[in-house]
């Protein structure tokens, strides 16, 4: 009898350590996560509702601040020069990663090392890249500079001009992030089946014909996703353009994020700023839900 | 339609010797099977004359034509392959269409043609479908579909059936060679499948290492093999193949000399013969002691339903044998082996064929 009790309890023990540790194993991750995601997102919320004076909540003002920001001509024009930005990166990026891809598809003398070469821009740090591109574009003593005055002209006016700077800043993006695109489309290339393409061959398809017949319409889910990751990227740009030219010259490449900064560190508009980055990642996460439905539609049609 | 000939045909992948020095004559109008084991250059003799692999050296010709440098699209050739290779993003109806829209086929003929092909694969009811909703048979009929919808000089298929269920290949093995008939094509079909190779084609050729082992219609494939290689490959069960030795008398196998008549017995020892071969279906099991036979144990017994297959271990190897359907014998069981020599293969030491099956019924030419 007794040892038919001592018998259920052991049982019962062992049950219950069996239940409790699947939440035991969890509880470390889920502290992080907690902590690092889920709380700040919280409070990012609660503050866009609020106004501050000298970085403390001083009144609860609702919607306020999200409304405001449509009326605000300096978020107006940053979110263009943003949306500027991107589309033109991303669409560089992507034709020229493609273009590279299929190049290095080939096999030939040397071609490992040149793939590895072409992922080198995308390891650096980005404010590393950032300053490098400074010296370059520099109109004292920059590299385009001396180039333009080797052959007779005067300074680069690269970062001083508006227009200059913000073609600066795309050339930038597109040195950095094309690898991206590059590897991406590379692995899609080479995942792709290899016995259509012979079959084209065979069936009388040229080079061009085979691209635009096959691979073009059989890459295009890989090159969808990795225009919707490099434009969710692109959104969020901020350390290059906080070393090249802090926004600036006047507006001229002030994106989002740096009006951002300014908005929260500069004028200490913590409710503002914060009003306005969820604004940008609520943008941002509907541009995606397109993005993917468009491609479930062409995948399924 | 046109002949294909490959000219000392060599290929070579790296230091890798795949083909060395194949030549083969496909006549006008004929289905040649490329029969192999896996690795002997069939394939690569395939991709080479469809142009998608470059001969290390030799010449490839389509008709007169020279087409050793050609792109595949200058060759005119349809191929069908393992994989069926349809184009995904396409439909059936694209699919089939495309190798005339290439070609700057006008719509209209196009439509007509593409309609024509489907109802002869009986695949009319699929043309909006893409290719990943389709069966595997449907597939294979839609790439069949594909190659035939021009009338190229010649129809290259690589293994097209070894993706396929063991019934359906059944089906589309016959449907294949009705369509190749009817179409009366120059064929060219890779298979390590025998019984593909034997029941589909006009021409046979046997490949090993990388080499033509021989070229022959089908049923002399079987009754006169070149070498010791296309008489064990080909058959099902295969030859066997038992040591020999020449005496006064005939041919002693085991402690059984074998009587022959005096024209093959002379062959025999002037080619130096060292061993016997004898299809299963010339053997027979016997009592154990019958005069003529010799001493064995049952090694497996194969119920086929139509025919039982005793393998038999004797002192020189294990044979099979074909017995009737109501062979009762347990394993390990003593049992005698008998064979007719009328239609026994003799092999030299180099493993040729120095006397051939069926030597003496007619079929000698």
């Amino acid at each position: 009898m007794q040892r038919a009790a001592r018998a259920r309890k052991y049982r019962l023990q062992g049950a219950g350590l069996d239940l409790a540790l699947p939440y035991l194993m969890l509880a470390p991750g889920l502290t992080i996560v907690l902590g690092v995601l889920v709380y700040p997102l919280w409070d990012g919320l609660r503050a866009s509702t609020r106004a501050y004076r000298y970085g403390s909540p001083v009144a609860d003002v609702g919607f306020q601040n999200y409304v405001h920001l449509w009326s605000d001509g300096q978020f107006l024009n940053s979110l263009w020069v943003t949306v500027k930005f991107v589309a033109l990166s991303v669409s560089f990026e992507a034709v020229l990663g493609f273009a590279l891809a299929l190049f290095c598809l080939r096999e030939f003398q040397g071609i490992r090392l040149l793939r590895t070469v072409l992922i080198i821009p995308m390891v650096i740090t980005p404010v590393v890249v950032a300053i490098v591109f400074r010296l370059i574009y520099a109109s004292d003593a920059g590299m385009l500079t001396a180039l333009s005055e080797a052959m007779g002209g005067g300074e680069a006016q690269i970062l001083g001009n508006p227009l200059n700077a913000f073609i600066g800043l795309v050339v930038l993006d597109v040195w950095e992030w094309t690898p991206l695109m590059f590897l991406i489309l590379l692995a899609g290339l080479q995942s792709l089946p290899h016995e259509p393409f012979e079959a084209a061959r065979v069936d009388g398809a040229g080079a061009w014909r085979v691209f635009a017949d096959l691979t073009f319409p059989m890459m295009r889910p890989v090159l969808a996703v990795a225009i919707v990751l490099r434009t969710i990227d692109a959104f969020g740009t901020f350390d290059q353009v906080f070393v090249l030219t802090r926004g600036g010259p006047g507006e001229a490449t002030r994106l989002v994020s740096i009006y951002g900064y300014d908005t929260a560190f500069k004028f200490q508009q913590t409710g503002y700023a914060a009003a306005l980055f969820v604004t940008i990642g609520l943008v941002v996460l509907a541009l995606a839900f397109s993005a993917i439905r468009l491609l479930r539609r062409v995948d399924a049609s | 339609m046109s002949s294909v000939l490959f000219k000392s045909v060599v290929k070579n992948f790296g230091a890798l010797n795949v083909l060395r020095s194949l030549d083969l004559a496909v006549p006008d109008h004929k289905f040649l099977a490329l029969l192999g084991p896996s690795g002997c250059g069939k394939t690569t003799a395939l991709r080479i004359l469809a142009g998608l692999d470059m001969p290390t050296a030799g010449k490839v010709f389509i008709g007169e034509r020279d087409v050793t440098r050609l792109q595949p699209r200058d060759r005119d050739i349809a191929m069908v392959f393992q994989s069926y290779a349809l184009y995904p993003q396409m439909t059936v109806a694209e699919n089939i269409g495309y190798p005339l829209w290439i070609r700057d086929t006008p719509e209209a003929e196009r439509k007509a043609k593409i309609g024509e092909v489907a109802a002869i694969l009986e695949i009319g009811h699929l043309l909006d479908r893409r290719p990943r909703q389709l069966s595997g048979g449907q597939r294979q009929r839609v790439a069949l579909a594909r190659a035939i919808v021009r009338d190229p000089a010649a129809f290259l298929m690589d293994e097209p059936l070894s993706n396929l269920d063991a019934r359906l290949r059944l089906t589309m093995r016959g449907e294949i060679k009705r369509l190749c008939q009817r179409l009366s094509a120059t064929t060219i079909y890779v298979t390590h499948d025998q019984v593909e190779a034997l029941t589909m084609a006009d021409l046979v050729a046997v490949m090993h290492g990388g080499e033509l082992q021989q070229m022959a219609p089908p049923i002399d494939i079987y009754d006169r093999p070149a070498n010791r290689f296309v008489a064990t490959f080909v058959g099902n069960p295969p030859m066997n193949i038992l040591p020999a030795a020449l005496s006064e008398q005939g041919v002693r196998v085991g402690a059984k000399i074998v009587p022959l008549e005096r024209t093959r017995l002379t062959a025999c020892r002037l080619a130096e013969i060292v061993e016997i071969g004898l299809r299963p279906e010339d053997c027979s099991v016997a009592q154990l002691g019958e005069p003529g036979a010799l001493p064995g144990e049952i090694y497996v017994v194969e119920p086929m339903g139509n025919e039982t297959l005793v393998n038999v271990r004797l002192e020189g190897g294990n044979v099979s044998v074909r017995a009737g359907r109501d062979f009762r014998g347990a394993v390990g069981e003593s049992i005698g082996f008998a064979f007719d020599p009328a239609n026994a293969c003799f092999f030299n030491a180099a493993g040729l064929t120095a006397v051939h099956r069926v030597n003496s019924n007619g079929r000698e030419k």
